[in-house]
């Protein structure tokens, strides 16, 4: 054999045992260290990184307006927790690992203790974070008198029945957005005035009216495939 | 060592194996093949690292749906040395990609690919579009959102072809949609189907090689004749030939040893590829990035109008396979030296530049999705207040969907494509429903991934997205029908 391929071949052969025998290289995938949870910094990133977008306050941000006191009012932290967790079946997603988002267990719970401290206070409105049932019969006269006058069709709120906008939120989903409100937007919170209830609305008024307005929803769910 | 000496015998005596190899060392090759005949061994070798390390990988690999992304994490985190495996393997296959681009090339220019070794370009470029496919297949197996969608758009594209697009996109898919039989067949046809194709057209090719011997370097003014062609290389090799080892060989090996040195240190530094983020059929990633070998498609398609889209993805790649097959049918004799055919040279020039350039287009300009956006940056106040129940949900969905991640509202949000404040002043409804249910330019096609009911309330908020002064386009009446189901 020529000497050239030999001592080429002593070479890589030295390269590839100084590669495998040394366990720090650059390329090496490592292991994300996990951030300190809990704190009031922590909160604010993670809901700003991950929530934000959809749960923002004032005008901004499209759904539940979870930076706004109102939601905190009524909700609890096993609610809160449940539903970052594992979603709602719509579009809210699922942010626990078990369910395949970047969240522990831990975190969820940190989360959601976090954002009662950083954007709430302390529920105990004696009203159910957890939609509660109600009578259909009954709530279609409070709608009418309550919600209508906005959530006619054509009203400013526009229609609660429609079915293709029943098939794109939960019960509970209504429930919470019913309660929490939109004030900037001009949708009472629970607590607040409404056209023909100037106390707000009880527990059982909401959810009879909940009842009425799913009561629309088509035979067949519409889900996402 | 008379014990070796007898098995060594007793071997070569059975098999003759020895009798085999030792034509195969000896054979003469032109003293002027130097150091531009080095590529096809580098090829070759890059070939085997991949055979070696693939079969390493496939015996830790899990492929199902359920298991793969884990098994690759499981690889690099527990497996000892199976993230460098895992680099060698991802790099190994583009450098081989490369290297065969390169060995093209270089065949192209001296025009070897005349009398008589056509059918030795013709299996090389059989090789090539199988490579690729392994390249292709391969993204699929680290079964991230990457592989995820960049199947999306190879499955949208197939899905294009008149006529029978559907049936080859559920032959390819395994059904209609992305699911666990994908990656079933995808593994299939990379571990068996596509090696063994690769194995069979390399022995060929190999088989060739040795038939017809290595061309000579070109020299202006000699002239490749059918007719006398093949006695006088033979007499020539005879008198100026030099054996294929050491000669050539030697050459070879420096070039293949500095290689894999090369691929090595890039595989320890930059670690292996992916995989990324779990895929998720319900979250569309919104930066499907293909490999380094397609990312020159994908530039392509980000310059292209949406108009044209069809015709050059499936058309212009069809039609440069013809080309190439048919080069040395067109061309089987005649000049080889480049500075003879002006013509040709200006072709591969074009086409190294251009696919350099697409490929930086590729990794550059049109990339720049802001890949938190839709989780992060809230529907601004303006487009929300004002609206219905139903256009606030849609609201909802723009930002489930990750289209804040390539379009900007108000100024904040992706710039892959066009900042969506005005988009009711330009398209309509139908027009809205067709781009998202189609896709387009950069632009995933979400078809199936929408619900109708998410797709309603989707459009209707884009209807609201214009200046409270200017016309909306031209809208037909009222909102659309849903799309059926
Ligand atoms: C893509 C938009 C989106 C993002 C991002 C998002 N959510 Fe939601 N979330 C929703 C939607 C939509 C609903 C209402 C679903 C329904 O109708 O039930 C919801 C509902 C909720 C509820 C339930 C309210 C109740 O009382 O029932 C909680 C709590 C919640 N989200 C927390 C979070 C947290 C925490 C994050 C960030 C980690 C987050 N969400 C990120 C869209 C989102
Ligand atoms: C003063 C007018 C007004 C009244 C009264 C009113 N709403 Fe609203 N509502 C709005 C506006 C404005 C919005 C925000 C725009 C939107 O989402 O439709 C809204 C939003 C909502 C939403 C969220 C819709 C979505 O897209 O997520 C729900 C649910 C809702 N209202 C339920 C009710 C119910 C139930 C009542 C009666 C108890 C009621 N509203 C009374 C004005 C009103
Ligand atoms: C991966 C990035 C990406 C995502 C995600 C994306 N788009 Fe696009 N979109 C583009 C690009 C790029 C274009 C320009 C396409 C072209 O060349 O015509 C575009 C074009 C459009 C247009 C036409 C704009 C015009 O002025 O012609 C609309 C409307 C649109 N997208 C809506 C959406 C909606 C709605 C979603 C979410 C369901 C979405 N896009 C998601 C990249 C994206």
């Amino acid at each position: 054999m020529n000497g050239v391929p030999s001592r080429v071949v002593l070479f890589i052969g030295a390269v590839l045992a100084a590669v495998t025998a040394c366990d720090r290289l650059p390329g090496m995938p490592s292991e994300v260290a996990p951030p300190s949870i809990g704190s009031e910094a922590w909160t604010r990133a993670t809901f700003n990184t991950y929530c934000r977008g959809c749960h923002a306050s004032g005008a901004d941000g499209a759904s539940i307006p979870l930076m706004d006191r109102s939601y905190w009012t009524f909700a609890s932290d096993e609610r809160v927790i449940a539903a970052t967790a594992n979603g709602q079946g719509v579009m809210m997603p699922a942010f626990s690992q078990s369910a395949g988002g970047p969240f522990t267990d831990d975190e969820v719970m940190a989360l959601a203790r976090g954002m009662r401290g950083v954007f709430g206070g302390s529920s105990g409105a004696g009203i159910s974070a957890t939609i509660v049932p109600g009578d259909r019969a009954n709530g279609e006269g409070l709608f009418a008198n309550a919600c209508a006058p906005c959530h006619r069709d054509g009203a400013p709120g526009g229609s609660l029945v429609d079915p293709a906008f029943l098939a794109l939120v939960s019960d509970q989903g209504l429930w919470a957005s019913t309660l929490a409100g939109r004030a900037v937007l001009g949708m009472p919170a629970w607590n607040h005035a409404m056209p023909s209830r100037p106390s707000g609305l009880t527990q059982e008024e909401a959810a009879d009216i909940i009842a009425f307005v799913a009561s629309h929803r088509a035979a067949k769910k519409d889900a996402p495939p | 060592m008379k014990w070796a000496r007898v098995t060594i015998a007793w071997l070569e005596s059975r098999s003759g194996l020895g009798a085999f190899i030792k034509p195969l060392m000896s054979h003469r090759v032109p003293a002027s093949a130097k150091w531009w005949y080095v590529f096809g061994s580098a090829t070759l070798m890059f070939f085997v690292i991949q055979v070696v390390t693939g079969v390493c990988l496939a015996t830790v690999y899990a492929p199902s749906a359920a298991e793969a992304w884990a098994s690759l994490r499981y690889i690099d985190s527990e497996v000892p040395a199976g993230w460098l495996i895992r680099a060698i393997h991802g790099w190994s296959s583009n450098a081989m990609v490369v290297m065969m681009a390169i060995h093209g090339l270089q065949v192209f220019l001296h025009a070897s690919y005349k009398y008589p070794r056509e059918l030795n370009w013709i299996t090389g470029v059989f090789l090539l579009l199988v490579v690729l496919g392994l390249a292709f297949t391969g993204q699929v197996m680290r079964w991230d959102q990457d592989a995820y969608w960049g199947l999306g758009i190879g499955a949208s594209i197939v899905d294009r072809v008149p006529l029978i697009g559907s049936q080859m996109r559920d032959l390819v898919l395994g059904g209609p949609i992305i699911g666990g039989e994908t990656l079933n067949r995808f593994f299939a046809l990379h571990v068996f189907i596509l090696p063994g194709m690769a194995i069979g057209l390399l022995g060929l090719h190999l088989a060739l090689i040795m038939r017809h011997g290595i061309s000579e370097m070109p020299r202006a003014g000699e002239r490749v004749d059918p007719a006398t062609y093949t006695p006088a290389y033979e007499a020539r090799m005879e008198r100026e030939g030099v054996p294929f080892h050491p000669d050539a060989s030697q050459r070879d090996m420096v070039f293949c040893g500095a290689c894999l040195i090369a691929l090595i240190v890039l595989a320890a530094v930059y670690g292996p590829f992916g995989p990324g983020a779990q895929p998720d059929p319900t979250l569309i990633d919104t930066n499907p990035r293909p490999d380094y070998p397609f990312m020159w498609i994908f530039g392509a398609v980000s310059l292209l109008p949406p108009s044209s889209e069809t015709v050059v993805m499936l058309a212009a790649p069809a039609l440069l396979v013809v080309w190439l097959l048919l080069v040395p049918l067109l061309g089987r004799a005649g000049e080889r030296a480049p500075s003879r055919r002006p013509g040709m040279m200006l072709a591969a020039a074009l086409a190294v530049i251009g696919i350099a350039s697409l490929t930086w287009e590729g990794m550059t300009s049109p990339w720049s999705p802001v890949m938190d956006a839709w989780s992060s940056l809230p529907t601004p106040g303006a487009m929300v207040r004002g609206r219905k129940a139903l256009e606030v949900q849609g609201a909802i969905v723009f930002q489930y969907a990750q289209c804040r991640n390539c379009h900007a509202l108000d100024g904040e949000g992706g710039r892959r494509g066009p900042e969506l404040d005005s988009i009711a002043t330009r398209m309509t409804p139908e027009q809205l429903t067709r781009q998202v249910q189609q896709g387009g330019g950069n632009m995933p096609a979400y078809g199936k991934n929408l619900s109708s009911a998410q797709m309603s309330a989707l459009v209707s908020f884009l209807a609201t997205l214009k200046p409270s002064d200017e016309a909306p386009a031209d809208i037909p009446g009222a909102l659309l029908p849903l799309p059926s189901r």
